[in-house]
């Protein structure tokens, strides 16, 4: 069995329908205000997530996206034939890291930034517990889009989360468990990310089955 | 009697940079435009104006090397303009 | 700050990769050759555009199947048989553009079977399906260190005990997606690069590359060592003036290199500023090690770079012979680029480095007897 203790919880779910401008302006005295013009909707919220865990260069960081920079990739698309070089470089994932950390100034030494769909938690996951680090980030978001949404390559809601995770029991708010070789007494499967954003947010509980193991979720 | 085209200029800066609290007017003309700290622009804000001068201007920038030292200031950018551009206009 | 390196050994049991100069053992010849496989193409593709210097597989314009299946096919033929995807055999897959050159087709003619693999997951969910994969495929992107994020989860995974074989493949073609952005960079431009040159003007070039690595616990004469991860984190498109997130990743694969006597493949793009600070933490972490680059050959393939190098310098250490800088000139940063090629023999281990936008840098140490 393989613990890893939950000591930092972040969840951001914007109303249905917020922008960017009113994300900036909610989340504005987050970020130094020079780098707000240029920060997208996911940056913003994942950004938000991040805040106040004084990352360091000791820390590991796991970033899990389906989609990433929906709005910056559309954008870019469209600034062409004359490509925007800003919307090209915000549009290359892991940017909505990247735009929070750089603000910040905030150097890290592991940074995993993935992709995937159905099993993204849980690869997610993986990768944590086998990062020596004492102490790993685990981060993850969508943003809404516009005409990719249209034909299904956005994800249709805004989210945002952020665990820090680490081997001490002692003062945690909750553990993930993965049990390798062992069936979990449930058919469920792992879970979508904003299905893992929402869990997080209402401190359920959670179990399924995958990577040829049994994985838990329990709050104290 | 303000320069035309620095006047341009400095609207352009702000409208293509989304500086959302500076003034045309607050742009100095001789100090350096990316990199100073008043502001906060920085190498790739340089990129974004200089594919907005390529439009505007008919300019063609061909080197990163090339841009930082066309924008070193509005007035540089001015004569660089002046100089290279088919659409200064002023 | 000094972060800490990997020491995770995993046995190389396969590797190969696919470059527009053929396999690894003739991109090796052809390195050795002195060839470039860059030439002038519109940045555009069939819409146009400055000449800028491209390594293609073909033309760039994406075409329905993707143009870089056929490619991918053959290299996936040569993967060593097993039941990848499976839970004691995942794949790790790398990229740093998947299939985002579709969504750009999508955008000129409308047709919506360009957006079935266009975003990282559904391009890899189409290879999954194509080659007959279970589910356990990994997705890692991390712009130019991307392959290098792969090799080091596949050794995590061996170490860890959650396989016992890993297939880590990685690829990256150009679109006009990507070579408009880096020619709105304005560091793609009509210039040939020339890798840690000390010029007035840099410039790079973009290549098609795909590779494949079969990672093992077994013992194989090529292993990957130890690796290294660094995030500046200091802005997204330049580095730390004064070096130090070079010299952070630099000194730590150094560390892990001691008592061998190595060469470096370095990343080497052909920019200005990360050149010269690339190449001088380098002479000082590793004094007197030869430094090579291929880009001015090979082109940057972005996210599949660190794993198609690895590959070249694989054949390149079978061969006995290791290539220069191609396209590179005197005078260089430092006086460890080597332009010329210099003999494998003496040698007992290589570190390959690789680095990306917002100042991410990594490294492998490859070792042999």
């Amino acid at each position: 069995m393989t613990d890893r203790f939950i000591h930092h919880l972040r969840v951001e779910r914007p109303v249905a329908g917020e922008d960017p401008a009113a994300a900036r302006a909610r989340l504005g005295d987050k970020f130094p205000r020079p780098a707000l013009r240029r920060m997208t909707h996911l940056g913003l919220l994942v950004g938000a997530t991040l805040d106040g865990l004084g990352l360091g260069p000791e820390d590991a960081l796991v970033y899990a996206t389906t989609f990433a920079e929906t709005r910056a990739l559309e954008d870019y698309l469209a600034s062409f034939p004359t490509p925007s070089p800003l919307l090209f470089q915000t549009s290359i994932h892991p940017s909505a890291v990247q735009q929070a950390l750089i603000a910040r100034q905030q150097p890290l030494g592991r940074f995993w930034p993935m992709s995937g769909r159905h099993r993204l938690v849980e690869h997610a996951l993986l990768t944590v517990f086998m990062e020596p680090a004492a102490r790993v980030i685990l981060t993850g978001g969508e943003e809404r889009g516009t005409w990719m949404l249209e034909h299904h390559l956005a994800s249709d809601r805004a989210f945002a989360f952020a665990l820090a995770l680490t081997r001490e029991p002692a003062g945690a708010m909750g553990r993930v468990s993965f049990e390798a070789g062992v069936g979990a007494e449930t058919a469920a499967t792992c879970p979508a990310l904003d299905e893992f954003t929402d869990v997080l947010a209402g401190r359920q509980s959670l179990h399924w089955q995958g990577a040829n193991g049994a994985w838990t979720l329990v709050w104290s | 009697m303000p320069d035309p085209l620095i006047t341009r200029l400095k609207i352009l800066i702000v409208e293509t940079l989304r500086l959302e609290d500076v003034r045309p007017e607050d742009i100095p003309d001789d100090e350096p435009l990316i990199g100073s700290p008043r502001f906060g622009l920085d190498s790739i804000d340089a990129l974004e104006l200089v594919v907005r001068l390529e439009k505007e201007f008919g300019l063609k920038i061909g080197s990163s090397e090339e841009s930082q030292r066309a924008l070193a200031s509005v007035a540089e950018l001015a004569a660089y303009i002046r100089a290279h551009g088919a659409d200064a206009g002023a | 700050m000094n972060p800490a390196a990997d020491h995770f050994p995993a046995g190389i049991a396969a590797c190969d990769c696919l470059t527009p100069l053929g396999d690894a053992d003739a991109t090796a010849a052809g390195l050795l050759a002195g060839r470039r496989a860059l030439q002038l193409s519109p940045v555009l593709g069939a819409d146009g555009g400055d000449l800028v210097p491209l390594a293609l597989l073909g033309p760039m314009d994406e075409t329905l199947p993707p143009r870089w299946l056929a490619a991918l096919r053959g290299l996936v033929a040569s993967i060593p048989a097993d039941d990848w995807g499976s839970a004691r055999r995942p794949v790790v897959i790398t990229s740093s553009n998947f299939g985002v050159g579709s969504l750009h087709a999508f955008t000129r003619g409308r047709d919506p079977r360009h957006l079935l693999h266009g975003p990282p997951h559904a391009c890899v969910e189409m290879l999954r399906r194509e080659f007959g994969w279970g589910e356990q495929v990994q997705i890692f992107s991390l712009a130019c260190v991307s392959a290098h994020l792969g090799l080091a989860h596949a050794a995590r995974l061996l170490h860890a005990g959650f396989a016992d074989r890993v297939l880590a493949l990685s690829f990256d073609f150009v679109s006009p997606f990507v070579a408009g952005g880096f020619h709105s960079l304005k560091i793609l431009n009509a210039t040939l690069p020339a890798p840690y040159a000390a010029r007035e003007t840099g410039a790079i070039g973009l290549g098609d590359g795909a590779a494949f690595a079969v990672l093992t616990r077994d013992a194989t004469p090529y292993r990957l060592a130890s690796h290294t991860l660094h995030n500046e984190m200091y802005h997204f498109t330049g580095n730390r003036p004064d070096g130090a997130g070079f010299a952070a990743a630099a000194t730590a694969i150094a560390t892990a290199a001691r008592g061998r006597r190595v060469w470096v493949k370095g990343h080497g793009t052909g920019t200005l500023d990360a050149g010269r600070l690339e190449a001088e933490a380098l002479a000082r972490a590793v004094p007197g090690a030869p430094l090579v680059s291929w880009k001015g050959s090979l082109g940057h393939t972005l996210g599949s770079c660190g794993l198609v190098e690895l590959a070249v310098a694989l054949a390149s250490l079978r061969a006995g012979r290791i290539p220069g800088t191609v396209g590179g000139a005197a005078p260089s940063f430092t006086d460890t680029v080597a332009l010329a090629p210099f003999a494998a023999a003496g040698y007992d281990g290589a570190i390959l480095a690789s680095n990306a936008f917002g100042g991410a840098h990594a490294a492998l140490l490859l070792t042999h007897d």
